[in-house]
């Protein structure tokens, strides 16, 4: 696998904790949402970075007592169709006011590269034969029409605020 | 209209070339089938029984006669010389090779057409009223808002992979020619006691398996928070809608499992906490877009056209025409026009690239350079002074457009059915066709009046079966071709579902059937009563014992 960064964000590599698995020495760990519920002492006292795991039918409520504890969470697409992580990084952003890093882990496909960086996701996992296309895709579009959780601005915004600028120009770097 | 700048032709262009890419992949192996099939459908490219087809949206049903006309190149040079106008404005070409599609989408890109989100379970197409801008009926002009919600919903990075297909639908005027209480949601402008403009919000409508009229959720929002409420709408279903089971994963379901009250409330309660957000728009932009949408300067001229009602009197079926297919404008002496493409015998919503091309021509001479495409799949001339109806008449009925049947009996919704589509159980398009032949009588037709006939070739209905005053439904009986008869929907302001009368009936007998019920109609009408009525009046018995002779 192969991490693609979408936003730029300093990210470092992290225990991925299955079953019943304890931090031990790891300083970094992720481990499901329910576990880190349960055992919330064994890990956040331990531990110097806690990640959760969650898939895309998490209430995004069930994470707002930790999310100021939590370093990342990591949104596990069980199918690139399934369109709730949109919206989980989306309130994760806009109603948890979580800052960390969002990484999307599981079947999604190059064509929502932007779709994961615009909801708020900083990073996401990919098989090492996508990784040019989701590269190419990060790339393709340049203007939007929604304001995004990323802080861009709305086309319906940019056009009235900076009207000589050209699209081109708008391009941030990805 | 509404025209591109720099932003909105960047966008689609970027598009195109990324198709292309994703199309030169899938040729050359790198991208199997599977893999593309996704990607394809995000650009409305469907692989049908015999071919791709590719679903070219007409935002809002409005084209200028210069796209009218690159439809028409575009059937000519890369299609079987057609086009199908569809019950959602749209325009589709059956027989494009998957090579030439990036090849159509850069040409359409010239004129400001695109098929992006045209399938895929995301934001559909917006639908309105045919007539808008042009209606006399009109309390606003739904079409800014129209634009409004097209740009808000392109590639809307958290609603691109909705639980299933979103359709929304507006209109501006009292009487509903856009269904939209059939829609996931439903717009209809109105103006408060203060005399500012907002809309009635319905939510939860939809036909296919599970039909449900949809539930007004907010009497009344201001105009100002149009997308924002819209936003809050479409969390609350992305996050709630089911995704188990496709058939029931439309917003029409979750309505129904939570309640309209309460999803009311949980819209109402996202929509406080993001309201003035930046989605909402600046008024400058709300603006800007209205602009492109200012009323044509036409000349307010006498209704009274001795010429055109000389014309009449010695021509019949002009007359007809003009008492069924031209409608009362906003500005006097003008009217909107319906091109009947329900020609009797023929495809309905097929034209022709000549045909396409007559009408863009016509257009440019008499209607401000606009038409626009019906969900009831004719299309529209919508400024025409009244003076030039003898002429645009006689070149349309030269071109098999002349047809005056517009709202009657055999002005006949089909899908495309299993003639074309893969989902499809029966043909529809013969069907429709048996029937216009049957009752190919424009003295009979109006005696009838009007008479809203809607065939679907499968149980998704994207013929409208369930809103049809009579609806057919294609079904799969022991392999065989079977239809149902459904009595008593429609699509209008006042909305109800149609009701299955019996058993099916083979091709035959399904046209027989509908004589049936229509002689029912014209023995029990009273005075002046529309074929709805009177079965809203007597229910279905009567029509049920003359069709199935039970006792």
């Amino acid at each position: 696998m192969v991490l693609i960064n979408l936003t730029g964000i300093t990210t470092e590599a992290w225990t991925h904790l299955e079953d019943d698995m304890m931090p031990g020495a790891d300083t970094r760990v992720a481990a499901p949402l329910a576990r880190l519920t349960e055992e919330a002492e064994g890990f956040f006292a331990a531990v110097e970075a806690v990640g959760a795991v969650v898939s895309t039918d998490a209430d995004y409520r069930s994470l707002a007592p930790l999310a100021n504890k939590l370093s990342f969470v990591v949104i596990d697409f069980p199918a690139f169709g399934d369109g709730r992580g949109f919206s989980l990084a989306v309130r994760l952003r806009k109603d948890l006011g979580f800052t960390g890093e969002i990484r999307a882990t599981g079947p999604v496909i190059p064509d929502q590269a932007i779709h994961l960086m615009r909801s708020g996701f900083d990073t996401v996992e990919v098989e090492d034969k996508r990784e040019a296309a989701f590269k190419a895709a990060l790339k393709r579009y340049s203007v939007f029409y929604q304001s995004d959780y990323t802080g861009r601005t709305a086309l319906t915004h940019a056009r009235h605020a900076v009207q000589e600028r050209r699209p081109e120009q708008q391009r941030k770097a990805s | 209209m509404y025209a591109y700048d720099d932003y909105d032709h960047a966008l689609v262009n970027a598009r195109v070339a990324e198709f292309r890419d994703q199309v030169n992949r899938r040729l050359s192996g790198e991208l199997t089938e599977e893999e593309f099939r996704p990607l394809r459908l995000m650009n409305g490219v469907y692989l049908q029984l015999h071919a791709y087809m590719l679903r070219v949206a007409v935002p809002y049903g409005t084209l200028s006669a210069d796209q009218l006309r690159k439809l028409a190149h575009i059937a000519r040079k890369y299609d079987k010389g057609y086009g199908h106008f569809t019950t959602r404005q749209n325009i589709q070409f059956n027989w494009p090779k998957l090579v030439d599609v990036p090849d159509i989408l850069d040409e359409l890109a010239d004129v400001e057409m695109h098929a992006i989100q045209t399938s895929g379970n995301c934001i559909r197409n917006v639908t309105t009223d045919q007539f808008a801008g042009a209606a006399a009926d009109e309390v606003a002009d739904p079409r800014p808002y129209a634009e409004l919600i097209r740009q808000w919903s392109t590639f809307h990075p958290e609603f691109t992979f909705l639980p299933r297909k979103f359709k929304i639908a507006i209109t501006g005027a009292g009487a509903d020619r856009a269904a939209v209480k059939w829609h996931d949601i439903g717009l209809v402008l109105k103006k408060n006691d203060a005399g500012e403009i907002g809309f009635a919000v319905i939510v939860g409508g939809g036909m296919g398996r599970t039909p449900v009229i949809g539930k007004t959720i907010r009497d009344f929002l201001p105009e100002a928070d149009l997308l924002s409420y819209l936003e809050a709408i479409l969390r609350v279903y992305n996050e709630q809608g089911r995704r188990d089971n496709k058939y029931k994963a439309r917003i029409k379901i979750l309505v129904d499992a939570l309640g309209a009250e309460e999803y009311a409330r949980l819209t109402e309660e996202e929509w406080q906490a993001i309201r003035h957000h930046p989605v909402d728009v600046p008024a400058e932009e709300v603006a800007r877009i209205h602009a492109f949408f200012k009323a044509p300067p036409l000349p307010v001229l006498s209704d009274d056209v001795p010429t055109v009602d000389a014309f009449a009197e010695k021509n019949f079926l002009f007359a007809a025409w003009l008492k069924n297919n031209v409608s009362a404008h906003k500005v006097p002496g003008h009217v909107n026009i319906t091109i009947s493409l329900k020609p009797h015998g023929g495809i309905p919503g097929d034209a022709s690239h000549s045909q396409m091309d007559l009408v863009a021509a016509l257009a440019d001479r008499y209607s401000q350079g606009e038409v626009r495409v019906s969900h009831e799949q004719n299309l529209i001339l919508p400024h025409v002074a009244k003076k030039d109806l003898p002429a645009i008449w006689a070149d349309l009925d030269e071109a098999g457009l002349g047809t005056a049947n517009a709202g009657l009996l055999t002005d006949v919704i089909a899908c495309p059915g299993l003639d074309y589509c893969a989902l499809a159980n029966a043909r529809s398009i013969p069907l429709a066709q048996s029937i216009s032949a049957r009752f190919d009588d424009i003295k009979r037709l109006m005696d009838i009046g009007p008479l809203k006939i809607k065939i679907s070739g499968c149980i998704n209905s994207c013929g409208h079966h369930h809103a049809g005053h009579i609806g057919i439904l294609g079904v799969d009986r022991k392999g065989e071709e079977s239809y149902q008869l459904l009595l008593g929907g429609s699509g209008a302001e006042d909305a109800s579902k149609a009701a299955i009368l019996g058993p099916g009936f083979d091709e035959a007998g399904i046209v027989d059937a509908v004589e049936k019920v229509v002689a029912v109609y014209l023995g029990e009408r009273e005075d002046g009563e529309e074929f709805l009525s009177t079965y809203r009046r007597l229910g279905p018995d009567i029509f049920k014992e003359a069709v199935y002779g039970t006792h």
